[in-house]
C-alpha cells in the first residue's frame, strides 16, 4: 500500500520523512550485521510475494503482508520495508522519493504495532494461533489504509472523502490478508517454528 | 606419513541434527597435503555437512578437527583456517551475493586485508585466469548457471587458498562449463577434495576416490580404476568377459 | 518478471554521475512535490519530458509505466471533483462538480507525472547494483546499502522460486478462484517461500563467512565527476532555480 508522488502537503511528507527516518534507525539497531544476509533473503521474499496477485470476485488484488513481516522481523521490519519500498520506486515506480517516508510509516508502523499486539499469543494453542494470526493480518491492513486517509486528511480537508473510499477499498484486502496471514502462520509453526522463534 | 603432512585431518567426528538424527557418526578422514581426493555418495550421506563442519560453519556434536596441522575448536581457530582452506558451495547463488562480479570475487581479498586497489587487482588477475576477464562490471542475476559457477570459483580462488572443497560441481551445468571446470581443476597446484555423485568427474579430477556411508567415510580405491559407465553388451546374453 | 529495463543504455543520461542524478532526482521531486502552482508543475513536468527525451527511454514499456501510476491517480479523479466543495462547474443528479476539485486533481496529475517520469529519467536508469553504491558514497549508513543490495540481489532467484512453485501447482491442476483453497494455497505458497529464503539466507551467511565477513561491507566503485556532468549540473540548477522562482518569486 503506498500513496502516489505529487499528492501530499511539505507538512505531511517532512513528518513521514522524520518519523520514518527515526524509525529505520531505530530498525537498524536492532539488526546486527551478521543478520543483515538473513533480513536482506527475507525482504527479498517479501518483495517477491507482494507482487503476487489473488483473485477476489472478478478482479484481483496483490498482497500487503506487512502483518506477517512484523510477526517474522519485529523492529526490523522498518529497514526492510523501506528498502523494500526503496526498490519498488525503482523498479516499478510504486511511490516514489518524496513519498518514501511516509509509505514506509504506512507500512511499517503496523507491522511493529501488531509484532507487540499478537506475537505473544502464537506459542498458544492451536485455536487462539489461528485467530491471533488472522488477527494479525488483517489489523496490520486496517491500520496503514488509517494512516495513509490520516496522511491524505492532514494533507487537505478536500480529501475526506477520497480517504474514506480508500479505507473501505481496503475491506475485502483486509480479510484476504488475513486468511493468507493465519494458513502462512499455521505452515510455518509447522515446517520451521524456529522463524517464529517458537523454537 | 607424518600427521604435518596433513592438511585436514579428522577423528571421531560425529554430528547430529537438532531433530536427534545423526548426520555422520565416528567419521575419521584424514586428507594429505597435493592430494585430489573425489568423495562419492548419495544425496543426504552428509557430505555438505562433512564440508560445513571443516569449515566451522556447523558445529561438531563431538570429535577433533585437525586443520593445517592445527587443532581447530574455537571461531577464532576457523577464522584463521579459512584462509588456507575454502569451500566452493553446492548453489554459485548462494556464493555470490554482491551486486557485481567484481565486488563478489574482491570481497575475500578485502577481508583477508587487501587494500581496494590490490583487491581489484587480484580480482582482475584471477578473472582473466578463468578466462572470465570483461565479467567485472556485469551484474550477478544476470549471469547464466555456468558463468555463475565459474565466477562463484573465482570468488574462492581469489583468496588463494591451499586446499579447496567443491560441493557437487557439476550440479545442472551444461558440458561446456563442466570441460572448463574440469581444465581449471586440473591446472590448479592445490589440495583438492571433491564431492560429487559423478564417477567420471572424479575419474578425471582426482586420484583417489573415496566413499560416503552411513556418516562414515571409506577408501573406494584409485579413481582410475573404480568408475562405472554405460555400455551396449554386443555378446547380448552370451556369457563374456570385460578386461 | 521483475526487470530493470531502463537501467542498460548509453544515452546522456546513462551516461552522468550516478551521485548527481541521485541528488537531483531527490532535489527535482521534493520542489515540484511542494509546489502548488500551476506554472510551476508544468514547467516541471516540461524539464521531465526533456529528462526522459535525453535518457532515451523505451517509449512502450514507459507509457506502461505511467499508465499504471495514473491508476491510483484516476482514483482521484473519480472521488475529488464532486467530494471538494467549490464553485461548481456542472452536476449531475446530486452530485456537483467543482472548480476547484478539478483543479486539484489536473495539478496533482500533472505533479505525479513529472516526479515519476524525472525519477525513471534519471534514477531507473542505473541499475540498483549502482545505485547502492552510489548511496554508499552519500553516506547513507553501510547497514541500509547492504539491505538493499542483498535485497536487490535475490528478488531474482526468490522470483524464480515462486515461479517454480506456483508451477508445481498448476500441474496439479490448481486454478485460482475466490475460494479458501485459493488462499490456503497462497499461503502455503508464500510460506515455503519464506522458509526456503530463511535457508538461503543461512547459506548466504555461511559463504560469507567463508570469505572472511566481519561485518564490513565495502562499495568498490569510485564516482568521479566529468565534463559533462558540469554542464548537467549548470542546467539542472538553473531548472531548479526557474521552480522556485515560479513557485516562491512570484514574477509571473
Amino acid at each position: 500500500m503506498h500513496i502516489s508522488e505529487g499528492i501530499l502537503s511539505a507538512p505531511v511528507l517532512t513528518g513521514g520523512a522524520i518519523f520514518a527516518v527515526a524509525a529505520t534507525a531505530a530498525g537498524l539497531r536492532k539488526l546486527s550485521p551478521e543478520k543483515i544476509p538473513q533480513a536482506g533473503l527475507l525482504s527479498a521474499a517479501f518483495f517477491v510475494a507482494s507482487l503476487v496477485h489473488v483473485p477476489i470476485g472478478p478482479v484481483s488484488v496483490h498482497m500487503v503482508l506487512n502483518g506477517i513481516v512484523g510477526l517474522l522481523l519485529g523492529w526490523a521490519a522498518v529497514p526492510v520495508i523501506a528498502v523494500a519500498l526503496l526498490l519498488q520506486a525503482v523498479l516499478f515506480q510504486f511511490g516514489g522519493i518524496t513519498s518514501l517516508g511516509v509509505n514506509t510509516i504506512i507500512m511499517a508502523a503496523p507491522a511493529v504495532l501488531c509484532h507487540y499486539i499478537f506475537k505473544p499469543f502464537l506459542s498458544k494453542n492451536h485455536t487462539i494461533v489461528m485467530a491471533a494470526a488472522f488477527a494479525c493480518g488483517a489489523a496490520a491492513v486496517f491500520l496503514s489504509a488509517l494512516i495513509a486517509a490520516a496522511a491524505l486528511v492532514l494533507t487537505g480537508e478536500a480529501f475526506r472523502e477520497v480517504s474514506a473510499a480508500l479505507v473501505g477499498a481496503h475491506f475485502f484486502v483486509m480479510i484476504i490478508e488475513g486468511i493468507i496471514t493465519m494458513f502462512c502462520v499455521a505452515f510455518l509453526k509447522k515446517v520451521q517454528p524456529s522463524m517464529l522463534n517458537l523454537g | 606419513m607424518g600427521s604435518d603432512n596433513l592438511v585436514i585431518k579428522l577423528e571421531n567426528i560425529f554430528l547430529s541434527y537438532p531433530d536427534g538424527r545423526n548426520v555422520l557418526s565416528d567419521l575419521c578422514f584424514e586428507l594429505p597435503k597435493g592430494s585430489r581426493t573425489g568423495l562419492i555418495g548419495p544425496n543426504g550421506s552428509g557430505k555438505t555437512s562433512l564440508f560445513h563442519l571443516i569449515l566451522g560453519l556447523v558445529p561438531r556434536t563431538s570429535g577433533s578437527i585437525g586443520l593445517m596441522g592445527q587443532e581447530v575448536e574455537t571461531e577464532k581457530d576457523f577464522r584463521q583456517a579459512r584462509k588456507k582452506i575454502n569451500l566452493v558451495f553446492q548453489n554459485a547463488d548462494d556464493q555470490l551475493f554482491s551486486p557485481t562480479v567484481l565486488e563478489d570475487v574482491a570481497f575475500g581479498p578485502l577481508n583477508l586485508g587487501a587494500s581496494t586497489a590490490e583487491a581489484k587487482k587480484i580480482a582482475q588477475k584471477t578473472l582473466k585466469e578463468l578466462h572470465l576477464s570483461g565479467f567485472e562490471d556485469r551484474i550477478a542475476y544476470r549471469l547464466s548457471g555456468g558463468e555463475k559457477k565459474l565466477v562463484a570459483m573465482a570468488t574462492v580462488l581469489a583468496m588463494d587458498p591451499e586446499v579447496l572443497l567443491m560441493d557437487e560441481p557439476t550440479t545442472g551445468l551444461d558440458d561446456v562449463t563442466r570441460e572448463r571446470i574440469i581444465n581449471i581443476l586440473n591446472s590448479l597446484d592445490k589440495t583438492l577434495l571433491i564431492a560429487s555423485h559423478e564417477y567420471d568427474f572424479l575419474a578425471r579430477t582426482t586420484k583417489n576416490i573415496y566413499k560416503m556411508e552411513e556418516g562414515r567415510i571409506m577408501f573406494a580405491g584409485d579413481a582410475a580404476r573404480l568408475h562405472p559407465h554405460y555400455h551396449i553388451h554386443e555378446a547380448g546374453d552370451v556369457p563374456h568377459q570385460h578386461s | 518478471m521483475i526487470s530493470e529495463i531502463f537501467a542498460f543504455g548509453s544515452s546522456p543520461v546513462h551516461l552522468l554521475d550516478p551521485r548527481l542524478r541521485v541528488i537531483f532526482a531527490v532535489l527535482f521531486s521534493v520542489v515540484t512535490a511542494v509546489s502548488n502552482l500551476f506554472p510551476t508543475v508544468c514547467l516541471a513536468l516540461l524539464m521531465a519530458i526533456v529528462l526522459a527525451v535525453l535518457a532515451r527511454l523505451p517509449f512502450r514499456p514507459l507509457l506502461t509505466r505511467l499508465f499504471i501510476v495514473n491508476g491510483l491517480i484516476l482514483f482521484i479523479w473519480l472521488v475529488l471533483p464532486w467530494s471538494y466543495e467549490g464553485t461548481p462547474v456542472f452536476s449531475m443528479g446530486p452530485l456537483v462538480v467543482s472548480r476547484e476539485g478539478i483543479c486539484l486533481s489536473a495539478l496533482i496529475t500533472i505533479k505525479s507525472n513529472a516526479i515519476v517520469l524525472a525519477f525513471i529519467a534519471m534514477v531507473a536508469t542505473m541499475p540498483v547494483a549502482v545505485l547502492g553504491q552510489a548511496l554508499d558514497r552519500l553516506h547513507i549508513p553501510q547497514k541500509l546499502v547492504h539491505l538493499l543490495l542483498i535485497t536487490y540481489r535475490y528478488i531474482f532467484v526468490i522470483e524464480s522460486e515462486y515461479h517454480q512453485l506456483l508451477r508445481a501447482a498448476r500441474i496439479r491442476c490448481f486454478t485460482p478462484k475466490t475460494d479458501l483453497h485459493t488462499y490456503k494455497t497462497y499461503a502455503y505458497l508464500l510460506g515455503m517461500l519464506f522458509v526456503r529464503a530463511a535457508a538461503r539466507g543461512e547459506r548466504v551467511h555461511q559463504a560469507m563467512i567463508c570469505r572472511g565477513f566481519n561485518g564490513k561491507f565495502l562499495c568498490l566503485h569510485n564516482f568521479a565527476i566529468k565534463q559533462g556532468d558540469l554542464a548537467w549540473i549548470l542546467a539542472m540548477t538553473t531548472g531548479l532555480i526557474g521552480l522556485g522562482m515560479l513557485e516562491w518569486a512570484r514574477i509571473i
